[in-house]
């Protein structure tokens, strides 16, 4: 067994090439982590924005809630379906919302505005979405023009702080008085408006766009579905919630996922052809060493083993390296629009345990990839040619 | 022999290397071109909008309508193009249908009035008897020829969608399919009569329209009439916002701005990569030539003579690899790629082709990157004393 300090030693007497290496390897696993966390990171937002517990219900055929609208006599017909919960108040716990999208100009810059979502919700909201929570201000009074934004929006855009506020009419502002979290759902890029102030100003009196209930258990769905859906007049659509969100997050997600890959893809190439060089010429250059090696007495496997050491402690390092600075990128936040709702939804990186396996597998083998032929040519060289060299 | 040669010569001395090293940056080149297409297949409809094209839309909100009658109001307006005394305004309703047969495949579907629609995007190309016969006929449709093609519609077809905003099942004949001027125009929307949407007892409340779109007579003179179409409206019921098309384009662009950003960021990364896999290989290089160099700084060569042929043979490796990147991303892009997203997303990318002063600009960088691979080892061969570089082992 060739002792590891030798190949400590290697590593550091040429530490230009090593570096070189590591730093290419490192950025390949910082961008394929980064790509994976990003992608991880919508999933999140945007399927964590549902309960098992919880159902959605819009007018057949839209496929968003936007796109959807529910007179608002239908409503108290779907909240009579068996299966709704009863809440303390001993009404049942669900409520028609009225979703919108209104454009607001994007703080610190000229003009730029962007789509933000709007949620006409009722006086029940905090009992309907438990995971919501109060962290700045208080919640807003039920029946004025006060709301509450999500956390996400805070300073993104004009008007979104406690105290400031917007206009969803011209002459009719509406006041921020809070600021909420739902565990990082896609709900935090909205704004809670009381429904009633999003219906008059937008002249959508007599509806709502969907209707959101609390099943008494996730089980309960087929039965609330079948007799919503019974009535063929009404036209209605029941979907869990956390289906509705997963189909929502899809083109974003995939979009975002398939341009990560593809970058991937060929930095994998360029960072294979880098660790390959390096090896090669490494081993090149070290023919006599592993000439004298073989002449000493060590096997062929003890050399091919001892390059191949070398290569993964290299590669190991570097996708480490990567890993480390893609963790930084969990304080950034990326604002995208979502296509299926054509409104902004803040994003993060998340970093899970997923992501760190992936990307550092690909690292290891990449550099692998590189190391095992000129390692294995190194091991075939015969020692008299090797110290003739 | 002449001193250029020397560099040239020094590459092929290991063409195993040589070759990897030039693959290597013909994969950045090949990245770089393909993400520098990307983001241009976005951002290049911004220089394709027309300069005298306006369009107008709630205030507030894109999903709630406008009424009617506005469209009139602002075809009465000052700086409004005519022909033929026929002010130039025409207006559209977004529709959201879906094929049953293919329920994920996204394309636009648009309610308009076909008479002025096609007088004001004519960069949409029709022929005249099929025009005629779409105006005709009130539940005609005129697709673009990418989306008759994808989904296999032909003329007189019968194509039945589901509406996602307007319930229900709609019927529609094909009687005419379009194509473009330009390659960056959609060619793969369905529009109807906007008439067809409206008179449906299912459509409440009536007589209302998305958005509306007018030429200028005038275009250096397209802002102030925006702000006089949003003046006249800001006392009314419900308020305007109008923006030139280039504006609205830049608006759209800035939510996936993000993205592009990033895309950005990305393309830089793996430029820098490649300059430490170049300039890995050119140190390589140096260092197994340390003797030589001190033989020809020995024979009277110059120290910036030496550092040229550094940075000579890693130019020479730098072009090979762009050379051959330029060539695979343009089979790869314009070829493969480019086509297959045209066909099947043709509402995402009008126009996926590789512009050509992006073959000029991939070489210019892969040559610019060898000589920033050379600048350390080129210095380092040069700064070398004959006596130490002849005693050099190794």
């Amino acid at each position: 067994m060739i002792p590891v300090s030798y190949n400590v030693r290697s590593l550091i007497v040429r530490r230009t090439t090593s570096l070189a290496t590591l730093i290419g390897i490192a950025l390949v696993v910082f961008v394929l982590a980064a790509a994976l966390m990003l992608s991880a990171g919508i999933k999140r937002t945007l399927n964590s924005s549902g309960s098992p517990d919880h159902a959605i219900v819009l007018r057949k055929g839209s496929d968003a809630e936007m796109a959807s609208s529910i007179e608002t006599s239908t409503v108290g017909l779907i909240l009579a379906q068996p299966g709704v919960k009863v809440g303390k108040d001993g009404k049942p716990l669900g409520a028609g919302e009225i979703v919108i999208v209104i454009a607001l100009d994007k703080s610190g810059t000229a003009g730029q505005v962007s789509n933000v979502m709007v949620r006409g919700v009722a006086d029940n909201v905090m009992a309907l979405r438990p995971e919501a929570r109060i962290v700045a201000g208080r919640p807003a009074k039920p029946g004025t023009d006060e709301v509450i934004i999500g956390k996400r929006l805070l300073g993104g855009f004009a008007g979104m702080s406690i105290g400031g506020h917007f206009d969803l009419k011209k002459n009719r502002p509406v006041t921020v008085v809070g600021v909420f979290e739902t565990d990082g759902s896609s709900f935090e890029s909205e704004v809670w408006a009381d429904v009633e102030t999003v219906r008059s100003s937008f002249g959508r009196e007599g509806s709502v766009t969907s209707v959101t209930v609390t099943l008494d258990s996730p089980t309960k769905f087929k039965g609330f579905e079948t007799a919503v859906e019974h009535d063929k007049r009404l036209g209605l659509d029941v979907l869990k919630e956390q289906a509705y969100y997963e189909q929502q997050s899809e083109a974003t997600g995939g979009f975002v996922s398939i341009i990560g890959w593809v970058i991937s893809f060929f930095f994998i190439i360029a960072a294979v052809i880098g660790a390959f060089i390096t090896m090669n010429t490494a081993v090149a250059h070290r023919q006599r060493e592993v000439g004298t090696m073989r002449a000493l007495g060590f096997p062929r496997r003890s050399i091919l083993g001892s390059f191949l050491l070398e290569c993964v402690v290299l590669t190991l390092a570097g996708a480490a390296l990567g890993v480390v600075a893609a963790y930084f990128m969990s304080f950034v936040k990326f604002s995208m629009m979502n296509f299926a709702t054509w409104s902004e939804v803040v994003f993060t990186f998340q970093m899970t345990p997923g992501v760190v396996i992936t990307s550092v597998l690909v690292g290891a083998i990449t550099g692998l990839i590189g190391g095992i032929i000129p390692a294995a040519r190194a091991a075939r060289l015969k020692p008299i040619d090797a110290l003739r060299s | 022999m002449r001193l250029a040669t020397l560099a040239v010569k020094n590459v092929s001395r290991h063409k195993g290397r040589t070759a990897l090293t030039a693959l290597g940056i013909a994969v950045a080149i090949v990245l770089f071109i393909l993400m520098r297409t990307f983001v241009l297949s976005w951002t290049g409809a911004i220089e394709h909008a027309a300069k005298d094209r306006l369009g107008t839309r709630h205030k507030v909100t894109f999903i709630m309508p406008l009424p009617k009658k506005y469209v009139d109001e602002i075809g009465a307006m000052d700086g409004i193009a005519k022909v033929n005394g026929v002010p130039q305004v025409t207006y559209m309703n977004w529709f959201g249908g879906k094929d049953a047969a293919h329920p994920t495949e996204f394309f636009s579907t648009i309610a308009t009035d076909p008479e002025t629609m096609l007088q004001v995007y004519d960069e949409i190309l029709v022929d005249p008897k099929q025009a005629a016969a779409w105006k005709a006929n009130r539940q005609g449709a005129l697709i673009g020829d990418r989306l008759a093609h994808q989904f296999g519609w032909k003329l007189g077809d019968k194509i039945v969608l589901t509406g996602t905003i307007f319930p229900g099942e709609w019927t529609f004949i094909v009687e005419g399919i379009y194509t473009a001027q330009r390659r960056t125009v959609d060619r793969s929307t369905l529009w109807f009569h906007w008439d067809y949407l409206n008179e449906s007892p299912t459509v409440k409340p009536k007589d209302q329209v998305g958005w509306i779109a007018t030429r200028v007579s005038d275009p250096s003179r397209s802002a102030a009439i925006a702000k006089q179409i949003d003046k006249v409206f800001d006392e009314r019921d419900v308020q305007t916002i109008t923006m030139s098309e280039k504006a609205m384009q830049q608006s759209f662009l800035g939510m996936i701005s993000a993205v592009l950003t990033a895309i950005d960021i990305v393309t830089v990364a793996i430029l820098v990569i490649i300059v430490l896999i170049l300039g890995n290989t050119i140190a390589m290089a140096v260092r197994e030539r340390t003797t030589e160099y001190g033989c020809l700084r020995a024979i009277g060569f110059r120290a910036s003579h030496i550092a040229a042929f550094v940075v000579g043979e890693s130019v020479t490796i730098g072009i090979l690899g762009g050379v051959l990147g330029v060539l695979i991303a343009q089979l790869f892009i314009n070829g493969l790629l480019g086509p297959a997203l045209e066909d099947n997303m043709g509402a995402f990318f009008p126009n996926f082709s590789m512009p050509p002063d992006l073959a000029l600009k991939g070489l210019l960088i892969a040559a610019g990157l060898a000589v920033i691979a050379a600048l350390i080892p080129a210095r380092q061969a040069s700064k070398l004393r004959v006596v130490d570089a002849l005693r050099a082992v190794e």
